[in-house]
């Protein structure tokens, strides 16, 4: 079992947010997330990736056998998750080409792993930027600044693409984004799809999953999964709502 | 003039005078009382790699000839200047003097290295420059607990000369101390960089007199502070003829309970129309507890002038503190980046690349052992 979540209970600013999550997630395996605004999936996302300010009152996760909740943000990174944000933070001043590679060498670092050289790490960066549609223009100017919505969803892609995550947890990953960008984000998650990794994509449509195709869907209400399927539950969902499948 | 025994005797105006109102230089009690260490580092250790110009180094406010290479420069005495409660008590002290017309320019930028390793240090330089000539010079200062560096610096510009100065106050401990008054001439171009870190207290006055139409003057400087350091920058630009500009850059850095103040003012004479001024401090706040003095005044007196200031006081942002954890960046590594990109604005007018580079530098250096 790559991530084991058991009965997460979370919240923020004393309100409770998670109400008894459960998930298990194998190697190899794609899960989307859908669930109505509110429900807990942001919240679900920055837990797992240790945003501070988010507090987890009971249950466990583990990742890859470790207490991904014992460890900070950046350490969970290392250990290799991945989180994609809704909304990419723009950082004037820092080149998205300083943040990635300080970022990979952090990582690397902290692995006990060596460090990228310039030209490798160079090579790897304008391999995914062109897949993606970025141009290393762009990457050279400050990290997300100036970047529309796609854009920003793309970089988003290159930085995962770099980093090579074990398990990605992509939230809202398809917001903001034209048919066109939509189909190259989802070829760009699609490239990352391994025996060894695993994606969870926290989305509120279905849209998505007609490019990234899931292998189970479960459905998020108040806290909770309260139902799981395969990949044909998205379209029920699209037809009868969550009201009715939460019900 | 005798020197003084006690920060007392030498009769700073007090908190109560507007220049001086953030000033706190009561370290200068310990460095009266310090002595200089015999076993003096090597001054050279201090010298950036690479830069081919003269050297000059001194060591608790005396020239070293050994390992200086002067060229152009020579080692002067200070009359002192009585105007100046600070200036005043450089008089019997050394200085570098630069008197440099168009056709001796400099092999590369000059380097002066001033090691301090206790009591109090004097000098006094002073730089002109003839008609269209141009020099760079980087001043670094290196401090020592119970030590005190005063230095008063004299600067000459004539018509369409350039002179770039960048200062760097490195080391550990002790008080730096700065008055500097320059006279910038028609068309000509003073620009400073200074990079103020490692001092308990520090004061920098910098008064530059932009009297040459189309006068050029640039001020910029980072503060670095931390514990509970003290540093005090007041700046008095004055355009008095018509079409010059001036530029303030300036960064700081607050940590632990150190407080940084900076005071910057603009003057513009009835004469100096169109003149072109700008103004811009920020600052963060590495704690709660550090404290960040800002203050830009202008004074105007001509109609057609374009003057702009911006100041802002901040911390680092939590959203990309989180963006960069989450991309597996430690904590302290994410500081000193975000910290990094914040000061590198006021490094922007350093023309030399290795000189930038040194300052640059210096400036990871302080933030990484902040972090």
């Amino acid at each position: 079992m790559m991530l084991e979540i058991s009965d997460l209970h979370a919240g923020i600013d004393g309100k409770s947010i998670l109400k008894g999550l459960s998930l298990s997630v194998n190697a190899g395996e794609v899960h989307a997330i859908m669930g109505p605004n509110g429900a807990g999936k942001s919240t679900l996302g920055y837990v797992l990736s240790g945003r501070q300010g988010y507090e987890v009152t009971s249950g466990s996760v583990s990742f890859e056998g470790r207490d991904l909740l014992a460890l900070e943000a950046h350490e969970r990174a290392a250990a290799g998750l991945f989180l994609g944000f809704q909304y990419p933070v723009e950082i004037p001043g820092v080149s998205n080409l300083n943040f990635l590679r300080t970022a990979l060498n952090a990582q690397r670092r902290l692995r006990g792993e060596a460090e990228a050289s310039g030209a490798e790490f160079m090579k790897l960066v304008k391999r995914h930027a062109d897949d993606l549609g970025l141009s290393m223009d762009m990457l050279k100017r400050p990290v997300n600044v100036g970047f529309s919505g796609g854009e920003k969803k793309r970089n988003e892609m290159v930085q995962m693409a770099v980093i090579g995550p074990r398990l990605a947890v992509l939230d809202e990953t398809d917001s903001g984004l034209d048919i066109d960008a939509l189909r190259v984000v989802s070829e760009g998650i699609n490239r990352l799809r391994a025996p060894t990794r695993a994606t969870i994509l926290i989305t509120h449509y279905q849209r998505l999953l007609d490019y990234v195709v899931p292998d189970f869907i479960h459905v998020l209400v108040d806290g909770r999964i309260v139902r799981s399927g395969g990949a044909e539950l998205a379209h029920e969902l699209e037809r009868e709502g969550y009201g009715a499948i939460a019900a | 003039m005798s020197q003084p025994l006690s920060l007392d005797a030498i009769g700073l105006p007090g908190r109560r005078h507007e220049q001086w109102r953030w000033t706190d230089l009561s370290a200068i009690d310990a460095a009266l009382a310090g002595h200089a260490n015999d076993a003096a580092p090597d001054p050279r250790g201090w010298l950036i790699d690479g830069v081919a110009g003269p050297v000059l180094l001194f060591v608790d406010g005396r020239y070293c000839a050994a390992g200086s290479d002067p060229q152009q420069l020579t080692i002067e005495t200070s009359g002192g200047d009585e105007a100046h409660v600070l200036s005043r008590l450089t008089r019997g002290a050394v200085g570098a003097t630069l008197r440099l017309g168009a056709e001796h320019a400099t092999r590369g930028p000059i380097q002066l290295v001033h090691v301090a390793t206790g009591g109090p240090a004097h000098l006094h330089h002073r730089l002109s420059l003839a008609v269209d000539a141009q020099a760079s010079i980087v001043e670094t200062y290196v401090g020592a607990p119970d030590s005190w560096t005063n230095v008063a610096v004299d600067v000459d510009l004539a018509t369409g000369a350039r002179l770039m100065r960048t200062v760097r106050r490195l080391g550990a401990g002790g008080v730096h101390t700065e008055t500097l008054h320059a006279g910038v001439g028609q068309g000509a171009s003073y620009m400073s960089t200074s990079l103020l870190a490692h001092a308990e207290n520090v004061r920098i006055e910098s008064q530059a007199r932009l009297h040459g139409a189309g006068a050029f003057a640039s001020l910029d400087g980072i503060l670095l502070g931390r514990e509970r350091q003290t540093y005090d920058v007041v700046n008095r630009i004055t355009h008095d003829a018509p079409g010059g500009s001036s530029r303030q850059t300036w960064r700081s850095v607050a940590d632990d309970q150190s407080t940084l103040s900076f005071a910057g003012k603009i003057e513009v004479a009835r004469p100096a129309q169109q003149t072109d001024a700008e103004q811009s401090v920020k600052a963060l706040l590495m704690t709660r507890t550090a404290t960040v003095n800002s203050k830009p005044e202008l004074e105007i007196f001509a109609d057609d002038v374009k003057c702009a200031h911006g100041a802002t006081v901040g911390e680092l942002s939590k959203d990309a503190l989180f963006y960069l954890a989450s991309r597996g960046v430690p904590p302290a590594e994410a500081r000193a980046l975000l910290t990094e990109s914040f000061i590198s604005d006021a490094l922007a007018t350093v023309g030399e690349e290795l000189v930038r580079a040194a300052v640059t530098a210096d400036a990871v250096g302080w933030l990484r052992g902040a972090a």
